[in-house]
């Protein structure tokens, strides 16, 4: 019957695009799998090259500290020597 | 508070003499000419106290030098250049490699090291150590000074050390790594640092105030005595009482003495030293043969005293401009101070 072949033509025609919906999106999947693994492989690496290439913050201030009363005049003998060694 | 109240230890480090001197909470008891504490650390008051007293202050000198102990045995297993089981030794066999992990206490001896090196504009640079060994300066230098004169060893040519810029340190991450070449030693910075980690242990942990010095690099912390602690300055930390030099106090902070003049050696009949010129990658030639500094922190009182050694006069308006008491001693004997280091006048001051 003319009405059931056209049915089913569109039946087929709906069918066949949805294979190639699912083919593009299953492609797309892959690409954007392998796409996100590049990335995250190229991060991990920079972040690793930017830490180790990034000197130290120490926990005192920036500056060479100055004490907080100099050296006072002291007679006698120290108690122990400051000298090279 | 008098010496009477402070116990006194003294001991070998670092190829180099320490010295711990723990100051006493108690009321003076009556002295007792003579008396001694001994003890299994070899501990010994300095003075005379009275016995309830006294056994009080062995006991606490004990503890302070256990912990002393504990810490100096981290720091050398950390960073000694003469180990080969350091984690130095491990980085600089490493060099050229990719990061390697590092001790909590290494990351933090080689951040002092690169800390020194910024603020001095690199005068105080890490990256000397192919030079130190191109001086024969390899092993301990109790060594290197009983073999005399060494012939000269051939580590290739000899210039600017590489940079402590071709250091790298993830302090949080701690890992560590050198650039291909590059070999670092911490001698600049490591004692002092090392010294002020003690007092600050012991002076925490006793509640004591605590005098600490390896090799006259000298850290105190905690309540120091009522008149300070007396330190005579000199070329030679080792050097007699009658020695030339000035005797100042200090209560806080530390104070630190670079000089030309003590470890010093020969190496194919040519004199030389182990503070390093990073320009030229040579012992420096100085005006200066001793530079002592007062600073707020041993291990910054040690790098501007080796900055000092290495900028030559420059360094008088540098430590002028920070504010850094300091005494500088020429060849000749002469002395020039800087903010507020005390006149040097007294008997025995001629350097």
């Amino acid at each position: 019957m003319p009405g059931d072949d056209g049915r089913r033509a569109a039946s087929q025609a709906r069918d066949s695009g949805l294979h190639r919906v699912s083919r593009l999106t299953w492609r797309a999947g892959v690409a954007s799998l392998a796409c996100s693994a590049v990335i995250g492989v190229a991060l991990a690496r920079h972040s690793e090259a930017s830490a180790v290439t990034t000197h130290p913050q120490h926990s005192t201030p920036g500056q060479i500290v100055i004490p907080a009363k100099p050296p006072q005049p002291s007679g006698g003998s120290g108690q122990v020597n400051s000298g090279a060694s | 508070m008098t010496i009477a109240d402070v116990g006194r230890d003294t001991f070998d480090v670092f190829g180099t003499t320490a010295v711990l001197l723990v100051a006493a909470t108690e009321p003076a008891g009556p002295a007792v000419a003579g008396a001694s504490t001994g003890g299994a650390t070899g501990t010994r008051a300095a003075g005379t106290r009275a016995a309830g007293t006294r056994a009080v202050t062995a006991g606490i000198a004990a503890r302070a030098r256990a912990i002393a102990d504990r810490e100096l045995a981290a720091v050398d297993l950390a960073c000694s250049r003469f180990r080969p089981d350091s984690e130095l030794t491990a980085l600089n066999e490493a060099a050229g490699g990719r990061p390697r992990p590092v001790s909590p206490i290494f990351a933090d001896l080689l951040a002092a090291a690169l800390r020194a090196a910024r603020l001095t504009g690199g005068d105080v640079d890490p990256t000397c150590g192919r030079a130190l060994v191109g001086l024969g300066y390899d092993r301990d230098f109790a060594e290197v000074r009983a073999a005399g004169d060494a012939p000269a060893r051939p580590v290739g040519p000899v210039g600017p050390v590489p940079g402590w810029q071709r250091v790298h340190l993830d302090l949080a991450g701690r890992k560590a790594s050198l650039d291909r070449g590059v070999q670092i030693d911490l001698g600049a910075t490591a004692k002092a640092w090392a010294a002020d980690r003690c007092a600050g242990k012991i002076a925490a942990e006793l509640g004591r105030g605590v005098l600490v010095s390896l090799g006259g690099d000298i850290a105190v912390a905690g309540p120091a005595p009522a008149d300070g602690w007396r330190v005579r300055v000199t070329d030679d930390h080792a050097a007699p009482p009658e020695a030339p030099g000035q005797t100042v106090s200090i209560s806080s902070g530390g104070l630190a003495t670079s000089s030309t003049t003590v470890r010093a050696w020969t190496i194919g009949g040519r004199p030389v030293h182990h503070i390093i010129d990073p320009a030229t990658g040579e012992p420096v030639r100085s005006c200066w043969r001793t530079v002592s500094v007062a600073a707020g922190s041993c291990v910054d009182a040690n790098t501007a005293s080796t900055a000092a050694i290495i900028r030559g006069p420059a360094a008088i308006d540098w430590l002028r401009d920070i504010g850094l008491p300091a005494r500088l001693v020429r060849h000749d004997g002469t002395v020039e101070t800087t903010a507020g280091w005390p006149r040097d006048d007294g008997p025995g001051a001629a350097a």
